[in-house]
């Protein structure tokens, strides 16, 4: 059986990217099971997806814990760990990233012996959630080796002829822009066996320590607890403020952002909470004077990494 | 009644009682109202919620309120309010409860539930004078599930259950005439995206007794489709059009209190949503936007006819 893992944020399309593979692969002669796994998380909001497929009926049911192949949408997930993309991962287990970065930067991070395909990203996406499905679903089709291009065109053609001929017209490029840039894989991965109820690791739940039982029982009878979920996660951009341009009008920021995250500092500065900022980017486009910048989450992120590497060595010379 | 606390946009909260967290999309036109409410009745406020969008607001074991919050099936969030008024009363009248502690009795409903199901045990609400504010997002379908056409889909737009080449056939429903046909204690039209007038409404409504409507718009990224950075801009573009007038019911007189001048053509609102796009692409359907335009047009006519 081949089990299959895609991982993305609520919106970049691995939903439809599992169902793409899942109908290139039956028009292909297997048996195939496809779904999408989220449950109240939404744009943004890490998710996973997941394909089966054997020649032979499938009986394994749930999320696919002991993968086959995994691809990822948005290399940012690795540091996100309720996303879990490296759960169940093994030496056999074959990684497809979506990223900038090369294949050695990859295995120097992740330290791992699986085979690593990275996948270009097209630099022309306007949307700040580019959905990339076709893009993951024909790098899939291709690191399998069961999928030929003309069925996967097919797959495609069916599954996105509802949205209309442009939509059509810009998954099957996609579809076969990742096929072909996954020619040094095809047919790397490989099928592994059923797995019994005993071959599968004890679910972590069982030996939950006790801080791990504070935060996932807090006290229910709290006031808005709701801040212990850090839904800054989301978050694939970052309003940053630029306190030259602030006109310190916060309640125009402030009663414009659906969350009420944006506070005010001792200054009379607004002041947003990274933890739970969804990155709708509303004040960036609601500053009469444009004193919020959209900066991508990544970059935010690197930069502040940075800051505090040079912070650290400072304090050590 | 008193002068609004509410006379300048730097007059709104900044510190909110709403906890953030909540799973709500982002860039949410629902949550903003929903938020700015809180903000105005304050803490001693109950929620009624019926199953929407919002049970999410309240997964266990989590909530974004400091009080109670009281989750009913989509049909019957004004018989949970019922209920719930009826014992605070009870316990007013016992003496058990003091008149400060006394809470204000909300119904959050979706417009699928405010629209559909739940209209006829609203209805009897309404008959029965109940003492509740009924807070409506009004995000024009079954958001939270994928965006199916509600009693609330406008004319024109595509969902997931009218995909079809002109989107939906019929026109969407008008909850705020049924409100003041049955005679409330107050009704009035608002969204997040005009946070001064939201807060003076709700000052309003808080300060009367009986049945009381808010109607928000709550334009929605997900299923509308468009960038959530947006959300704000399509709101006040909705209100500017005169797609979404803005009133208010009070004392049996319905009151117009944003007259848009000069009225922007319907497309600069309906060309910014993906719903709506099959509208303008391929071609431009000249018919049906047409038909958009004049029913706004007929509706503003009459309004100034009124007023004159």
């Amino acid at each position: 059986m081949y089990r299959i893992r895609f991982h993305g944020r609520g919106g970049q399309g691995m939903k439809t990217a599992s169902r793409l593979l899942g109908t290139a692969l039956f028009k292909s002669g297997l048996e195939v099971q496809d779904a999408p796994k989220y449950g109240a998380e939404r744009r943004g909001a890490p998710m996973l997806a997941f394909v089966r497929a054997d020649r032979r009926p499938i009986h394994e049911r749930g999320t696919v814990v002991s993968p086959d192949l995994v691809l990822v949408a948005d290399e940012t997930l690795f540091q996100v760990p309720v996303a879990g993309v490296m759960a169940g991962v093994k030496a056999s287990t074959v990684l497809a990233i979506a990223s900038q970065k090369p294949e050695n930067v990859w295995r120097d991070r992740l330290k791992i012996d699986s085979p690593i395909y990275v996948l270009p990203q097209s630099e022309a996406a306007d949307d700040e959630i580019p959905d990339v499905s076709a893009l993951i679903a024909g790098a899939a089709a291709r690191l399998t080796g069961l999928v030929s291009q003309e069925v996967l065109r097919q797959a495609v053609e069916e599954e996105i002829a509802p949205y209309g001929p442009k939509a059509v017209a810009f998954n099957l490029r996609a579809a076969g822009e990742g096929f072909g840039a996954m020619a040094a894989g095809e047919g790397s991965v490989g099928e592994s066996l059923d797995q019994g109820a005993d071959s599968y690791d004890k679910p972590d739940w069982i030996d939950l320590d006790l801080d791990l039982a504070a935060t996932a029982a807090p006290n229910v009878y709290a006031a808005a607890n709701s801040v212990l979920v850090r839904t800054g996660l989301w978050r694939t951009l970052r309003p940053v403020l630029d306190p030259e341009n602030c006109g310190k009008c916060v309640w125009v920021c402030g009663s414009s952002c659906p969350d009420g995250v944006i506070g005010v500092d001792a200054n009379g500065y607004p002041d947003i909470d990274y933890q739970h900022c969804k990155g709708c980017m509303i004040c960036v486009v609601q500053c009469p004077r444009h004193a919020f910048a959209a900066i991508p989450e990544q970059d935010a992120a690197e930069a502040a990494q940075a800051a505090q590497m040079a912070q650290m060595e400072g304090t050590a010379s | 009644m008193t002068e609004s606390q509410f006379k300048a946009a730097r007059d709104l909260p900044s510190n909110h009682l709403l906890g953030s967290g909540t799973a709500m999309c982002a860039g949410c036109g629902g949550l903003g109202a929903v938020r700015e409410v809180y903000d105005v009745l304050g803490e001693n406020t109950i929620f009624i919620n019926a199953a929407g969008c919002m049970t999410l607001l309240s997964v266990y074991p989590f909530t974004p309120f400091r009080g109670s919050w009281l989750y009913t099936a989509m049909a019957s969030a004004p018989a949970g309010a019922q209920g719930v008024r009826d014992a605070l009363d009870i316990r007013l009248a016992q003496g058990t409860l003091t008149k400060d502690e006394d809470l204000q009795v909300v119904v959050l409903t979706g417009d699928g539930s405010a629209g559909g199901m739940g209209l006829s045990a609203t209805s009897a609400a309404i008959d029965r004078q109940l003492d509740f504010i009924y807070l409506c997002y009004d995000n024009e379908g079954y958001g939270n599930t994928g965006q199916q056409t509600s009693a609330a889909t406008p004319h024109g737009a595509r969902t997931a259950t009218d995909p079809q080449a002109g989107g939906l056939p019929g026109r969407k429903k008008d909850l705020f005439a049924i409100w003041t046909a049955n005679r409330p204690a107050y009704a009035a039209t608002a969204l997040a995206a005009e946070p001064l007038d939201l807060a003076r409404k709700i000052e309003t409504a808080r300060d009367l007794t009986g049945p009381r409507l808010i109607l928000t718009l709550a334009p929605c990224p997900t299923g509308w489709g468009f960038e959530p950075a947006r959300s704000v801009e399509i709101g006040r573009l909705a209100v500017r059009t005169g797609i979404f007038p803005l009133k208010e019911y009070i004392d049996g007189r319905v009151v117009h209190n944003r007259i848009p001048h000069p009225r922007l053509p319907v497309e600069d609102y309906l060309k910014t949503q993906q719903r709506f796009a099959h509208l303008f692409e391929p071609r431009r359907d000249e018919k049906r936007i047409g038909e958009i335009q004049a029913a706004v047009d007929a509706y503003w006519q009459e309004v100034e006819e009124n007023n004159a």
